[in-house]
């Protein structure tokens, strides 16, 4: 019995030894190691020259999440990160993870920020900044910017900055250029005998003209009420009174106003005549691409960063969302997407703060590369004559630059995350055509009242 | 040597590991949960004691009644059409040649064993309204009133999602009961066809009754399993549109990760427990309380 319990004793004692030094993470102490790497990421070129100097060293890991579920996301990682950042990064081990887009993405970084699990580098979204920044998890990035001079690559470097006056994120500039526009296929419109729409009531008409030639009128994603909640909304409120859009933006006015209530009357109406398909109200980013690409809808209704894939088909053209007031102007009234909050982050957290911000500045450059490659205006500096625009392209930047009131962005610049959950909420409710004005602004005018966006 | 195992400290030794793995991950992390569901908290800090308040809202809330309504709907799906289609689909395949039976032990498992995620897209594609498979066969054989929007109607969602669960579950309660069925000893159903008796009267006097140790499992299992459903709501719907396809479990992280109320998040969790746990109870106390013994 003794010499049994000898034997078990030493066999677990080793076991437990074993298991000890297989857990062990061998890289952990060169990891701690402060790096010395001075490697130059502010464009792609530039940063190739480290090779040697760090193959010998022990490599830095880094942990980045971005936006995975657009194709120029997507375009950016295959195309101008994972190819490069090997050459650039030779001290580095850069780990990729998918973030998804949307709600997935903002749930998964605060979920990693309450478990202490925050990545390096990640995308920041002015939807889920207010947690990170009151838990410290988010860089203030203005003095390591400044002082490595990327900060003077920017041409307006005051968009960069928060309203606390501080840098948290980076990004290309291509956002403040992104706007919500209606897409359609020109031979579409021609087999079926419309025209390009100048009014919201003509906009209902060539719909159901569309539609009894067997044609999905309109398409965009409304699951989760994305298309409502990011600009269908402000789009239809803005046609009718951009004043109201800006003051709404702003916590001037209220879900109260009659502008506003107008606004929310014709996301209803357009779903109660059938602008859009059945089952709008669980179409996916994704699927609804697929509908208007594979020419099953004959318009859709997206912002402007699909439009540098869009513009591969010839077919395709762009008109802005139609007027329903002679207060609104198309050539005078706009809604920007940027917020300076957009781009990617740095975990303040982060063991190697000084590589992990040269790792954003890369990433934000890489951005740049793509858009500039894809002839979309961009304000960070790449060092590169700008491309050739297509024709669609140079179209959009005649029609956008000169628009004097650019309205920004209510999702981005005036909702809580509450607010904002449920705006996606009630926002895929309109679209189901179940669902009553009324209600909506009875909702909405609660969750409004209590909106703490403002109150910081 | 069984008086060695049998005294008090060997039990204890032996159950330790289990009852500390159960204390640390089931138990402990329970405190802090009802701790936070007193405070008014957005997942990184406390803004202070609130008492009952995150409570009192949630409660007010008629979200969190629509979660109960579809959470309970699919518990009544799962219990009252699932476990009846499951026990015939087991007596069924009890009664099949072996090779047949192969079969559909394999038919029966393989929607079990595929990921909900995987089950939940090939659904989305057969409810998709405009050219899904359901919709399309109902408009190639002329009903093409009966189309819906299956997954955005007030009418259809929770239904519709509820068969997908069953669909893919109830396979797996079919082989738990007929693996409990070959339990039952041969000479009583021998004794039973001597004296005349049809399978319906063999099914009801002898099968169900003996597999009373097995209903009582998959009942709980089913309840349980269906009171936690989440997953195929997560991928088919996002618990869309608006909160018209939440269950409490999706209302409980809508609230949580999407609005940052993690106190009244961890509220809806505290109140849910207390129901599975009563419900658990009930249960336990009211079905199969005396032992079989064939």
């Amino acid at each position: 019995m003794v010499k049994a319990s000898k034997v078990m004793g030493t066999v677990l004692l080793t076991g437990t030894l074993l298991v000890s030094a297989a857990c062990g993470n061998g890289n952990e102490s060169a990891s701690n190691q402060p790096s010395d790497s001075t490697t130059p990421a502010a464009s792609m070129e530039s940063s190739a020259g480290n090779v040697e100097s760090a193959s010998n060293e022990e490599k830095i890991k880094m942990r980045v999440i971005t936006i995975t579920t657009d194709e120029n996301r997507n375009n950016i990682m295959e195309k101008f990160i994972k190819p490069n950042i090997a050459s650039a990064f030779p001290n580095l081990e850069v780990e990729f993870e998918p973030g998804g887009g949307g709600e997935d993405m903002a749930n998964k970084l605060k979920t990693l920020n309450s478990s202490g699990d925050m990545p390096d580098v990640f995308w920041n979204d002015a939807g889920y900044f207010t947690p990170l920044k009151s838990t410290g998890s988010i860089l203030d990035l203005t003095s390591h910017i400044t002082t490595d001079g990327f900060l003077g690559k920017y041409s307006v470097p005051d968009a960069l900055k928060h309203v606390d006056g501080k840098i948290y994120s980076l990004s290309s500039g291509a956002d403040t250029y992104f706007t919500p526009v209606i897409f359609y296929h020109k031979d579409m419109f021609e087999q079926a005998g419309v025209k390009v729409p100048t009014t919201f009531d003509e906009l209902i008409q060539i719909s159901k003209t569309l539609k009894s030639k067997d044609m999905v009128p309109a398409v965009t994603p409304g699951k989760d009420g994305w298309g409502p909640k990011l600009f269908m909304l402000q789009q239809m409120i803005q046609i009718g009174d951009p004043q109201a859009m800006s003051d709404l933006v702003s916590n001037k006015t209220d879900f109260n106003n009659p502008s506003v209530k107008a606004g929310v009357a014709r996301i209803e109406q357009l779903a109660k005549e059938g602008v859009f398909p059945d089952g709008i109200a669980n179409l996916d980013y994704g699927p609804a691409m697929e509908m208007f690409t594979s020419k099953r809808a004959a318009m859709l209704w997206m912002f402007t960063w699909e439009l540098p894939n869009l513009a591969k088909d010839e077919s395709v053209d762009f008109f802005p969302f139609p007027s329903a007031s002679d207060k609104y102007d198309p050539t005078q009234n706009v809604q920007f997407w940027g917020s300076p909050l957009n781009g990617y982050a740095v975990s303040a957290k982060t063991k190697h703060p000084e590589e992990a911000v040269k790792l954003a500045e890369y990433l934000a450059m890489a951005d740049a590369l793509y858009f500039e490659s894809t002839g979309a205006p961009i304000s960070l500096n790449t060092g590169n004559e700008a491309s050739e625009r297509s024709p669609l392209m140079q179209k959009f930047v005649d029609w956008y630059n000169p628009i004097p009131n650019k309205i920004a962005s209510l999702a981005l610049n005036s909702l809580d995350a509450r607010t904002s959950a449920e705006m996606s909420s009630q926002g895929a409710n309109l679209l189901t055509g179940e669902y009553s004005t009324d209600k909506f602004i009875a909702a909405m005018g609660k969750i409004w009242s209590e909106n703490t966006w403002f109150d910081n | 040597m069984n008086k060695y195992f049998s005294t008090k400290t060997s039990i204890f030794v032996f159950a330790s590991p289990a009852l500390l793995l159960f204390t640390v991950f089931c138990v402990y992390p329970l405190l802090p949960e009802i701790w936070m569901s007193l405070q008014k908290h957005d997942g990184f800090r406390s803004m202070g004691f609130v008492g009952l308040d995150n409570y009192r809202d949630v409660i007010a809330s008629p979200s969190f009644w629509t979660a109960h309504k579809n959470t309970y709907l699919i518990v009544g799906i799962s219990l009252l059409l699932g476990i009846p289609l499951s026990m015939m689909l087991a007596l069924f395949m009890e009664v099949q040649t072996p090779k047949l039976r192969r079969f559909f032990k394999s038919a029966a498992m393989f929607p079990a064993i595929l990921s909900v995620t995987v089950v939940s897209q090939i659904w989305l594609a057969f409810y998709e309204p405009n050219w899904g498979l359901f919709n399309s066969i109902l408009k190639s054989i002329g009903l093409e009133s009966w189309t819906h929007s299956w997954l955005t109607e007030k009418k259809t969602v929770m239904p519709s999602i509820g068969l997908v669960f069953l669909w893919q579950y109830i396979g797996l309660n079919a082989m738990l009961f007929y693996t409990g069925i070959k339990t039952i000893p041969k000479s009583y159903y021998e004794a039973a066809l001597i004296d005349g008796a049809n399978f319906v009267q063999v099914c009801l006097r002898i099968t169900i009754p003996l597999l009373q140790n097995v209903i009582k499992y998959v009942l709980i299992l089913s309840t349980l399993g269906s009171m936690a459903f989440y997953s195929h709501v997560r991928v088919m719907t996002a618990g869309g549109p608006g909160d018209t396809s939440r269950t409490v479990v999706y209302q409980m992280y809508y609230t949580a990760f999407d609005t940052s109320e993690f106190g009244k998040g961890t509220a809806i969790a505290v109140i849910f427990i207390v129901e599975c746990l009563l419900i658990s109870f009930l249960i336990q106390r009211f079905i199969a309380r005396d032992k079989l013994e064939f």
